[in-house]
């Protein structure tokens, strides 16, 4: 086969994988916004991690002999920042989702729609419905199709506000303070084995100042969030 | 013997997960029902906070609130001395404006690229106006991450390292000559 001919074939190929990836995210994400922004920010945080790791692994300056200990230490950094990220956006998200679905969290067009439909709307305390209740789902009524655009539209807007306030509680609040945290356990262990080394060797300090050192480890442990 | 084990085993893990399935349904039922979302513009600013709110809004927003938020976290950081704090402080206040500047901008421009006929999905014809707005954003801000994956090294870390050495000494120490 030719060159040319090879080039054609790969040229299809990948537009044709294009086309089905472009499809996949219509089908994914088109009617799920605040699906999308808890994925795309899982993938955001992957890629920044992985290009942390990758600032690592490329950089001559550091040893071979660092990088042993380093490129574990970024990967642990990661995990923590990742799965703080997934656990606590995806759960407020789900949460919000759970509360529009059972009907705890509604609008009047919705509780009309569901009194149409002959389900009993709590009007005091005390009054029997399944509106609220855990296995109650909105979608999952016959009729569902006709209030289907409003319970949508109702809905996405709270899942993009929940999947906003988690990325919030995530990435400025956990994700900073167990960050700080493990810098400072990084830092103490890293300071110990500085003492250790210069008291062996009984040597004059050299290399860098205790300022600068501080200054290098909180450059290090600060994340470029993308 | 083993499979007899294997299976007590099973059956405690399932009858342990319905337990605590069970005592979580209970909580929810009993937590009462929010008072009906009742204001038009209320329910009409939900739900365009869903439709129009792309991920460079988003990120902004993610910006705003962590300049308010992350600097204070650091600067009560009692792990580390004063110095140490100031350099971090300022470190965090340079690495989110420039973290939201590009991101915002990137996030941005990528979206606005979707309209572009290579990123257009064949079956978009079929789905409605929202649904291709929504696609335009997961699709755009999936593109954006792949550049700012480049960017982040590019232009982040320069900028953040320009406007800390700004906001402190550039050899640290936050305005403590050695």
């Amino acid at each position: 086969m030719k060159t040319p001919d090879i080039m054609k074939n790969l040229g299809h190929w990948s537009a044709g994988k294009f086309g089905a990836f472009k499809n996949i995210i219509l089908e994914k994400y088109g009617e799920q916004p605040g699906k999308m922004l808890v994925h795309t920010g899982v993938l955001g945080w992957i890629l920044s991690s992985l290009a942390q790791v990758g600032a690592v692994v490329f950089n001559d300056k550091i040893s071979p002999e660092q990088k042993v200990f380093l490129i574990p230490q970024e990967i642990a950094d990661a995990a923590v920042n990742i799965v703080s990220f997934y656990v606590v956006t995806n759960s407020v998200k789900a949460i919000a989702s759970k509360l529009v679905k059972s009907g705890k969290l509604t609008t009047p067009a919705i509780l009309n729609h569901l009194k149409k439909t002959g389900i009993k709307i709590p009007k005091k305390k005390g009054d029997v419905s399944p509106i609220g209740k855990w296995d109650f789902d909105i979608t999952k009524l016959a009729n569902y199709d006709e209030i289907a655009p409003q319970f949508k539209s109702f809905k996405n807007g709270v899942d993009v506000g929940a999947s906003m306030l988690g990325s919030i509680i995530s990435c400025n609040l956990i994700t900073p303070v167990l960050r700080n945290e493990y810098a400072a356990k990084q830092q103490k262990n890293m300071l110990a084995k500085m003492q250790n080394k210069n008291a062996k060797h009984l040597e004059a300090p050299r290399g860098i100042s205790m300022a600068e050192y501080q200054n290098r480890a909180y450059s290090k442990y600060s994340n470029l969030k993308v | 013997m083993a499979s007899t084990n294997k299976i007590s085993n099973i059956s405690f893990g399932n009858s342990f997960t319905s337990k605590v399935s069970a005592a979580g349904k209970r909580i929810y039922n009993a937590i009462p029902n929010f008072k009906t979302v009742a204001n038009p513009k209320v329910i009409e600013k939900i739900e365009n906070f869903g439709k129009k709110c792309t991920s460079d809004k988003q990120r902004l927003i993610l910006g705003a609130t962590a300049i308010v938020m992350q600097p204070v976290i650091d600067a009560h950081n009692k792990h580390v001395d004063e110095r140490t704090r100031e350099v971090s402080v300022a470190r965090t206040i340079a690495k989110i404006i420039a973290g939201t500047l590009t991101g915002v901008a990137i996030r941005w421009g990528c979206i606005k690229a979707m309209d572009m006929k290579i990123f257009k999905p064949s079956n978009f014809a079929k789905v409605s106006k929202d649904a291709f707005d929504q696609y335009k954003n997961a699709m755009g801000t999936i593109v954006a991450l792949v550049v700012m994956m480049f960017t982040n090294f590019l232009i982040d870390a320069p900028l953040t390292k320009w406007l800390t050495n700004i906001m402190i000494d550039k050899d640290g120490t936050g305005g403590d000559k050695k």
